[in-house]
C-alpha cells in the first residue's frame, strides 16, 4: 500500500494561482468520483481549505500522481496543462502522514494552533466516504489523524488565546463575565464590522442586543438581519467562539429567543447602562462615546461594562475608563492580546511536534500489522487454492457423495495444519519488533510462495 | 494517646500544604480540570476524623482557645471552598485560598498544646460557633475580594500579564466575595447578640463572664468589625456601591478579625 500526496499551500505558491485549483465542495466531490471511476487509485482524499489543496492517494504500487491530477483539473476546472510543478509539493509513506498529522494539528496554518482545520479535515473526511474513496488505509488514517489533532488541542497550549481581534474581543468578555447567557451588548455602528462580531456574540449565548446608529433605518437593517441569521442558521459557529480552554463551560451556546432593537445615537445615554458589553466600530472621525454624555448614566454603575472599541480613528473616549466598573479596551489592546497569544503559542509547537512524532510511530505499527493481516490471508487462500487442486485432480476416483466428504475433511485438515503458523503470526504481529515483524513475514511469504519475495522486498521498503 | 494526637496534628498542616501545591500547579500550569479536586476529598475527611476524635478524646468541642478555633476555621475555610469551586467549576482560586488556609492551620499546629480554659458550656458554644462560621466566611470573602481588587486593576491598566488569563471571570470573583461577605456579616451578628447575653449572664446559674483585657479586647475589635461589614454591606445594599469598594472595606473587616484572633491568643 503506498500513500502519497499531492499538494499547494500559501507556502509554495500565491492566492492568484492556488486559486486555479481550490476545491471547495462539489469540485471535491466531482474529483473524486473521477479518481473512484478511473479505478488508477486504491483511494483518495481532498482537503481543500482557504491556505491549501492536497489530494491524498492510496495505491498498490507507486504511481505518477502529479500528470494525472493535472489531467483531472484540466477536465474539471479548466486548468491550464503547463503549469509550473514546483509550486505543488509531494510526499510519500510515512512523510505524507507526518504532513497529515501536522496539518490537521494546525502546525502547518498560517495562525498556529487554528480551530478550523478540524472541522475541515472531518469534512474532507466525509466527502471521501461518500464518494466511496476512503477505505481501509484512509479510514483507519483519518481516524489517527483526528485522534492526533485531538491530543495536540488538549494536551498543548497549541490553540490557547485568541488569535484574531474578534477571538481577542470574545476572550476579554471571558475575563469579566462568568457567562455571556442573558447578557446585553450594545452595537456602536452598523458595519459589516460590527455584524460580525454580533454574530459571534450570538454563537457564545448573548441573546439582547441593541443596535446604535447615525441613521435608525440602516440600524433597523442590521437589526432585522441579526434575527434572521439567529433563526436559520442551525449550527453555531463555535470556532467563531474562542475562548481559553479553561473558560471552557463559562461561554454556552444559546440560540434560543434573541431580542434586537435599533436605536439612534443619541439614544445611547439611555442604553448603555442596561447593557454590559458594548462593541464600537464606527466609521466616524470624531469621539462617539465621551465622558460628558455617559459619566452620569454610567456613575453609579454596580456592575462590570466593557467597552470595546475597534474603530479606527477610535469612538470611545479613554477618560471612560476612569468611572469604576468601566472597561475601556481599543483596537491596539486587542492586538497586543493577540500577538502574546501567539507568542505562547510558538513555545507549545515542541510539545505538539513531539505528539506527532509519537503518532507517526504508532500508524507505522499499523502499517506493519497489515503485512501480517495480508500474509495471514495470502496462506489461508494459498492452501485453499491446493486443497481446491488436489480435490479437482483426484475427483474422478471420488463418487458425488465422497467428494463433499473429501472437501469436509481437506478444509478440516488445512485448517488444523495452519493453526499453529497463524497463531504464531498474530502474536508477533503484536509483541515482537517491527524490524522482527517483516523478517518473519518475508520469511513465510518466500516460503509459501518464492514468486512474492521480491513484491515483499519492495512492500516494505515504501513506508 | 496524646503522642498519636501530636503526631495527626503535625500531618495536617502537610496535608494542607500538598494541597495548596497541587493548586499552585494547576493556577501555574494552566491545568483544565473541572472535576473534584481527591486531595481536598482526602484532606477534607482526615481533618474531620482528627478534630471528632481529638473532641471525644479532650471530652469537648476543640474552640477553646485561638489555635484551637484557627485549626477549625482552615477546616471549614476548606469544606465551603470545596462546595463553591464544586459549584462554580473552577479551581483558579484554590491556590489563593489554600495558602491562607495553610497558614491557619500551619498556625494552629504549632501552638496546639498551648492555650487552656475549658468551654463546657452549651450556651457558649452558641456564641462560638456562629463566630467561627462568621471568619470562614470573611476569610473566603477576603480571599476573592483580593483577587476581585488584583483583576479589576489589571482589567483597568490592560494588562495581559501571567496573572491576568490565570484567575476566574472578575464577575465571578464579585459575587464570591459579596455572598460570603454577607454570610459572614449575619453569622457574625448572631455571634455578637450571642455573646453579649452570655457577658450579661443570660446562662442559668452563671453569675457573668469575667471582664478582662482579653475579653475588652475581643469586644471591641469584634464590634469594629461588625461595624466595618455593617459599613460593606449597607453601601451595597443601598447605596450600589461597586465590588472594588466593598472588597476593599472587606479587607479593612478581616484585617479587625485577624487582630481579635491575635489578641484572643497574645492576651490569654
Amino acid at each position: 500500500m503506498n500513500l502519497s500526496v499531492i499538494g499547494i499551500s500559501y507556502k509554495t505558491a500565491p492566492v492568484d494561482f492556488r486559486e486555479q485549483f481550490a476545491l471547495p465542495g462539489e469540485h471535491a466531490k466531482r474529483l473524486l468520483r473521477a479518481i473512484h471511476d478511473d479505478n488508477v487509485f486504491e483511494e483518495a482524499l481532498v482537503l481543500d481549505t482557504c491556505n491549501r489543496t492536497e489530494i491524498y492517494l492510496v495505491a498498490q504500487e507507486p504511481q505518477d500522481e502529479l500528470p494525472y491530477l493535472l489531467r483531472l483539473f484540466s477536465m474539471l476546472k479548466n486548468t491550464p496543462a503547463d503549469v509550473d510543478p514546483s509550486c505543488f509539493y509531494r510526499h510519500e509513506g510515512l512523510q505524507a502522514v507526518r504532513h497529515l498529522y501536522t496539518v490537521a494539528a494546525s502546525l502547518d496554518s498560517q495562525i498556529v494552533g487554528e480551530d478550523q482545520i478540524s472541522a475541515q479535515v472531518k469534512n474532507a473526511y466525509r466527502q471521501a466516504l461518500e464518494a466511496g474513496t476512503s477505505k481501509l488505509f484512509l479510514n483507519k488514517l483519518l481516524h489517527r489523524t483526528m485522534f492526533t489533532g485531538k491530543r495536540v488541542r488538549t494536551e498543548t497550549g497549541l490553540n490557547r488565546g485568541a488569535a484574531s481581534v474578534a477571538q481577542a474581543a470574545v476572550e476579554l468578555a471571558s475575563r469579566v463575565f462568568t457567562s455571556l447567557k442573558g447578557k446585553g451588548v450594545m452595537l456602536v455602528g452598523a458595519g459589516k464590522t460590527a455584524e460580525l462580531a454580533a454574530k459571534n456574540l450570538i454563537d457564545c449565548g448573548v441573546d439582547n442586543i441593541i443596535v446604535a446608529n447615525r441613521t435608525i433605518e440602516r440600524a433597523q437593517q442590521v437589526a432585522a438581519s441579526l434575527l434572521q441569521t439567529a433563526a436559520t442558521d442551525d449550527e453555531p459557529d463555535e470556532t467563531l467562539c474562542h475562548v481559553p480552554p479553561h473558560c471552557a463551560t463559562s461561554l454556552d451556546s444559546n440560540r434560543g429567543s434573541l431580542t434586537v432593537k435599533a436605536v439612534g445615537l443619541a439614544d445611547i445615554p439611555s442604553h448603555i447602562a442596561t447593557v454590559d458589553l458594548v462593541i464600537s466600530s464606527t466609521s466616524a472621525t470624531d469621539l462617539v462615546l465621551r465622558k460628558d454624555q455617559l459619566a452620569r448614566p454610567l456613575r453609579h454603575l454596580s456592575k462590570p461594562l466593557l467597552l470595546v472599541d475597534i474603530a479606527v480613528p477610535r469612538d470611545t473616549d479613554p477618560a471612560l475608563n476612569s468611572i469604576g466598573n468601566v472597561f475601556v479596551y481599543n483596537i491596539d489592546d486587542l492586538n497586543n492580546l493577540v500577538e502574546e497569544n501567539i507568542s505562547r503559542r510558538q513555545d507549545e509547537i515542541p510539545k505538539a511536534r513531539a505528539i506527532v512524532d509519537s503518532e507517526v510511530a504508532r500508524f507505522a505499527e499499523w502499517i506493519d500489522s497489515l503485512q501480517v493481516r495480508s500474509t495471514l490471508k495470502l496462506l489461508q487462500q494459498h492452501f485453499d487454492e491446493m486443497r481446491l487442486a488436489e480435490i479437482e485432480k483426484y475427483h474422478h476416483q471420488f463418487s458425488e457423495a465422497d467428494i463433499e466428504q473429501l472437501d469436509v475433511f481437506t478444509r478440516s485438515f488445512c485448517k488444523k495444519l495452519l493453526h499453529n503458523p497463524m497463531a504464531f503470526l498474530n502474536s508477533i504481529s503484536k509483541d515482537a519488533s517491527t524490524g522482527e515483524r517483516m523478517a518473519v513475514v518475508d520469511i513465510v511469504r518466500r516460503m509459501f510462495d518464492p514468486t512474492t519475495s521480491e513484491s515483499t522486498h519492495a512492500e516494505s521498503s515504501k513506508t | 494517646m496524646n503522642a498519636v494526637f501530636r503526631t495527626a496534628n503535625w500531618l495536617l498542616p502537610l496535608l494542607y500544604l500538598v494541597v495548596l501545591i497541587d493548586y499552585g500547579s494547576t493556577f501555574f500550569l494552566r491545568t483544565r480540570t473541572h472535576k473534584r479536586n481527591p486531595l481536598l476529598i482526602v484532606l477534607l475527611i482526615a481533618h474531620t476524623a482528627y478534630l471528632i476524635c481529638w473532641g471525644i478524646n479532650i471530652g469537648r468541642l476543640p474552640l477553646n482557645n485561638a489555635y484551637e478555633v484557627l485549626g477549625v476555621v482552615a477546616l471549614s475555610m476548606a469544606a465551603v471552598y470545596f462546595v463553591l469551586e464544586t459549584a462554580v467549576r473552577d479551581r483558579r482560586a484554590g491556590v489563593f485560598a489554600f495558602l491562607l488556609i495553610f497558614l491557619f492551620q500551619y498556625t494552629s499546629s504549632v501552638f496546639w498544646a498551648a492555650g487552656a480554659g475549658e468551654m463546657t458550656s452549651a450556651f457558649a458554644r452558641l456564641h462560638v460557633v456562629p463566630a467561627v462560621i462568621a471568619y470562614t466566611a470573611f476569610a473566603i470573602s477576603a480571599i476573592y475580594g483580593t483577587l476581585y481588587i488584583l483583576a479589576h486593576r489589571n482589567l483597568k491598566n490592560r494588562r495581559v500579564g501571567m496573572l491576568f488569563d490565570r484567575l476566574p471571570p472578575l464577575e465571578l470573583l464579585g459575587r464570591m466575595s459579596w455572598h460570603t461577605l454577607l454570610a459572614g456579616f449575619l453569622f457574625i451578628t448572631a455571634s455578637l447578640v450571642t455573646g453579649a447575653l452570655l457577658a450579661n449572664g443570660a446562662e442559668p446559674g452563671h453569675a457573668g463572664q469575667v471582664v478582662d483585657s482579653r475579653m475588652v479586647a475581643k469586644i471591641i475589635t469584634g464590634c469594629a468589625a461588625w461595624l466595618i461589614y455593617a459599613v460593606a454591606v449597607l453601601g451595597r445594599a443601598v447605596g450600589g456601591w461597586s465590588g472594588a469598594r466593598v472588597s476593599g472595606i472587606g479587607l479593612f473587616g478581616f484585617a479587625t478579625v485577624l487582630i481579635q484572633i491575635i489578641a484572643g491568643a497574645v492576651l490569654s
